[in-house]
């Protein structure tokens, strides 16, 4: 397909009324593979952890995965954030031996027969910082030049990569004011005060330095809980449009709380038209900062119901996505966790409470003994019903000596959603890996949602979908009041929702192209809300295509 | 109290020297127990060796010597004198008290056990059989021991650790008289269940439940192992089976509603839970799970249950849980000043769980 063809559809109406056409649920039984895993012609990439005798907690907790279209050629590129070379005995000042290739972050841009190149080196992100261990990675267009921009989140300084345009980015943390400090994890741009222009926001995991690392387990020495270390700030920054940004994380209310927070995800959950922010904390109560849209946002996850599982427990939060997977058009809450309970959902119950229903979705019998990392609710049967997948593996590599039933390396998960009650599906492997990032979008444009997942010591994963009859629609929002990503905005499809947005998962950033599966329908009909506020609404657009969507100019 | 005993050694009136004595041991004797109530014990020791070297058949003295070695924590040196005061003196309970706490202090119970049983201390005795093996023996005497001195936190430990023992010897028992019948199976399955070797304890029980199918508990206990390994449907078929053997059985009842629970089966599990409050009322966390299952379809039920859980539990941690489903519950029913006031009570709990009056 070419970018001309992707392009096709250049919409730019007014605003109407539109009525809803939820897809029939489809009652076909999940029992074929959904996804071909196979390797990609030109990925070479292996997630360098280095683990040690020492159990350093950093060695366990890396590293995030991008999917984004660098060159706006119209394939997806895959971006992979390496870890480092950890040591038993680290001192300061602290070497990771980032400038080893084998430690590397990697770019692989998609040639157009499918194949990838390394495109690392020539497009200036080979030096990932020596000092720096690896974490996650954060995609957006933050100055609104039209080309995706790249940050990368590290134990250490992160950094964030300016796309020039052509091929190169060049990294502009001392100007962006950006790098932030201490172990940063999930991040992700969106735009918190409508302005137009995408901020950042980033969370750190906890207070942990070389010389407070510790090993836990006298006998059988292994990782440390979190608990044992200081929980620390978020950070909120603001961009002020000069290719600066402010740390506005104490003004802004984000720095009143102190977690251990690991995934970030946004949606506007109440339906105020301002982008709220939710933090999946590891053992710890999780986080909901409400945008007052002043600026400033309101902690409150214990409040709204959105902070701890059915069981009442703090859930060990690790990934998070935020979207709705019952089709009621409230954005809903799937945080992954460890063992021995399952994964949270958080229902939106609507003004602004939510309810923990993973019971009564299904996944106590498909999560209650497994440790989930990133996570996706994608539509990969195209039905009209969001799915889960989700990335699994033990944070402890010698979780069998604590407990048997427990493994390091496990397959992912897919659970088919039918009709708000997931089931289980295959997944097309049941390979065991220390599954760790996952980001999710159509690889290979073909209509049907794919999966790269990273796994500590080992090569990624690709998950590419076998795709089948059901009928699809992808939309690329082009922002012109809103920021040109189009990030916060509502897009409602035949009475589907998705919220635009890169960020989710664990440390990863998806594909920012907006999927829908539409079932039997040939045609449908969107409605968006922009961040802007300007409502904009196309009727009866065909199935089966890629479209780009220019924000209307008229309110 | 067993800890003063074991280590509280003043079992003579130390004023007066025996006057029996061989005139030249008399005034070693006097100087060794002035010495003692000076707490200069090291003084002592060498005015009561030196006295029965003299009197070498004075059960006083040997005991006074073999007392402040005691009180010196020198069990072992203690031994000897007191060995040689018991020949002399087989009738004095002092004797043997000081003798036998000395043997079990130093390790030797088995010995420590017959001059124990003459003074009738069962606290100590039950003690040193613990120690030489004796569970059967051990949990009697302690029991005994507790029934004088009911809250005593040694008499507690000990027979805490008796009965463990007992149970362990129990099944060592079984397993040697006969590996392959039911209860070895069982046996062997809670072992492999409490090392969390779920797969063994899952093929132990069910080779348990083929041999004797109608064995009550086999099937509650292999639901357990399914239940830790979060296999729900698996467990859930094992507690509908002990349901049908044990209708009567509320802990049955229970562990099948939560397994619905679990399961997202939030009617059947409501019903059964009832089922269990029914058996065995005002059971927490019978009733906690029933809020949990009903909270969505029957919220007037989930409220009574959880009001009761707090009423019983009080200030809990399942309290605190049973505040938080209703605040969702609330929540729902937009009521969101009581969900405002249960969040409250909540964190009241919370608070009093991170920092509890001293």
């Amino acid at each position: 397909m070419t970018r001309r063809e992707l392009l096709s559809f250049l919409f730019s109406l007014g605003a109407l009324e539109l009525g809803s056409v939820l897809p029939a649920q489809d009652a076909r039984a999940s029992t074929s593979p959904v996804f071909r895993v196979k390797s990609l012609k030109g990925v070479d990439f292996v997630l360098r952890n280095s683990p040690t005798a020492r159990k350093h907690l950093i060695e366990t907790m890396p590293g995030g995965v991008a999917l984004l279209d660098y060159n706006n050629d119209g394939l997806l590129d895959i971006f992979f954030v390496n870890a480092g070379h950890a040591r038993d005995n680290m001192a300061n000042p602290v070497s990771f031996d980032r400038r080893n290739p084998a430690y590397w972050n990697r770019l692989y841009r998609q040639n157009p027969d499918g194949s990838f190149s390394d495109v690392t080196k020539q497009a200036g992100l080979a030096d990932a910082g020596d000092s720096n261990y690896g974490m996650g990675v954060a995609v957006g267009d933050y100055d609104n030049d039209g080309f995706p921009d790249i940050y990368v989140t590290n134990f250490g300084k992160n950094i964030l990569y300016h796309n020039n345009g052509d091929g190169t980015f060049t990294d502009v943390t001392a100007k962006a004011g950006v790098a932030a400090g201490g172990w940063s994890a999930s991040a992700g741009f969106f735009d918190y005060d409508n302005d137009g222009r995408l901020d950042l926001f980033v969370t750190r995991y906890l207070d942990w330095s070389v010389e407070k690392s510790k090993t836990c387990g006298s006998e059988k020495p292994t990782y440390c809980p979190p608990g044992d270390f200081p929980a620390i700030t978020n950070i909120l920054y603001h961009n002020r449009g000069d290719g600066t940004f402010e740390d506005v994380s104490i003004s802004s209310g984000i720095a009143a709380k102190k977690g251990h927070g690991l995934g970030v995800a946004f949606a506007d959950y109440d339906g105020d038209g301002f982008t709220d922010v939710f933090v999946a904390n590891d053992v710890s109560d999780q986080f909901l900062f409400h945008n007052n849209g002043n600026g400033t946002f309101t902690e409150c996850g214990l409040d709204s119901g959105a902070a701890l599982s059915e069981s009442g427990r703090m859930p060990s939060g690790m990934g998070v996505v935020f979207q709705d997977y019952d089709n009621d058009g409230l954005p809903d809450l799937l945080v992954t966790q460890l063992p021995h309970d399952p994964y949270v959902l958080f229902h939106n119950d609507g003004k602004g409470s939510f309810s923990a229903q993973e019971l009564e979705a299904g996944l106590g019998v498909l999560s209650g003994n497994v440790s989930g990392w990133g996570v996706g609710l994608e539509d990969f049967d195209n039905d009209g019903w969001k799915d889960a997948f989700v990335v699994q593996g033990h944070v402890f590599d010698n979780v069998q000596i604590y407990d048997d039933s427990l493994r390091y390396r496990e397959p992912p998960l897919l659970a088919m959603n039918r009709a708000g009650r997931f089931e289980r599906a295959d997944p097309g492997s049941d390979l065991p890996v220390a599954g760790r990032g996952a980001a999710f979008g159509d690889l290979n444009n073909d209509g049907w949602i794919d999966v790269v997942t990273t796994s500590l010591g080992d090569a990624p994963q690709f998950y590419l979908n076998r795709g089948g009859e059901f009928h699809w629609l992808t939309i690329t929002l082009r922002g012109k009041r809103s920021n040109r990503d189009g990030f916060g905005a509502r897009v409602q499809v035949n009475g589907q929702i998705r919220f635009a947005t890169a960020a989710g998962s664990y440390l990863s950033s998806n594909d920012k192209r907006l999927h829908f599966g539409l079932g039997s329908a040939e045609t449908a009909d969107i409605e968006i809300r922009w961040p802007s506020s300007i409502r904009q609404v196309v009727r009866g657009v065909k199935a089966d295509q890629f479209i780009v969507i220019e924000e209307s100019v008229q309110p | 109290m067993i800890h003063a005993l074991l280590w509280m050694c003043l079992l003579l009136p130390a004023q007066s020297a025996d006057a029996s004595l061989p005139p030249d041991a008399l005034p070693l004797l006097q100087s060794g127990i002035d010495a003692e109530n000076r707490g200069a014990f090291d003084q002592a020791v060498a005015a009561f060796r030196k006295a029965a070297e003299l009197a070498p058949n004075s059960a006083i003295v040997l005991l006074r010597l073999g007392d402040t070695y005691m009180k010196e924590r020198d069990y072992a040196a203690a031994i000897p004198p007191l060995q040689r005061a018991a020949e002399l003196s087989p009738d004095a309970p002092a004797v043997h008290q000081l003798l036998g706490y000395a043997l079990l202090a130093a390790g030797y119970a088995s010995e420590a056990i017959p001059h124990l049983k003459i003074i009738h201390d069962d606290g100590a005795l039950g003690i040193a059989q613990l120690q030489a093996g004796q569970a059967a023996e051990a949990v009697a005497n302690l029991q005994a021991a507790l029934a004088k001195s009911p809250d005593d936190p040694d008499l507690l430990f000990y027979l805490s650790r008796a009965a463990t023992a007992l149970a362990g010897q129990s099944l060592d028992r079984l397993r040697s008289v006969d590996p392959n019948s039911a209860r070895g199976h069982q046996a062997l399955g809670q072992t492999d269940y409490e090392m969390k070797m779920l797969p063994e304890a899952a093929k132990e029980y069910e080779q348990a439940i083929a041999l004797r199918p109608d064995l009550p508990g086999l099937r509650l206990e292999l639901g357990q192992v399914f239940a830790a390994g979060s296999e729900w449907a698996k467990a859930e078929e094992q507690f509908r089976g002990e349901t049908k053997l044990q209708p009567g059985s509320a802990e049955a009842a229970y562990r099948l509603g939560n397994a619905l629970l679990q399961q997202g089966k939030m009617k059947e599990a409501a019903q059964e839970l009832k089922r269990s409050d029914s058996l065995s009322p005002d059971m927490p966390e019978t009733l906690y799970a029933l809020g949990r299952a009903a909270a969505s379809s029957d919220p007037d039920v989930a409220e009574h249950a959880l009001q009761r859980v707090i009423e019983l539990e009080k200030q809990t941690p399942l309290a605190g849980q049973a505040h938080l489903v209703l605040a969702q519950i609330h929540r729902r029913q937009g009521k969101t000043e009581q969900a405002a006031r249960d969040m409250e009570n909540y964190r009241k709990i919370q608070a009093l769980a991170a920092h509890p009056p001293s």
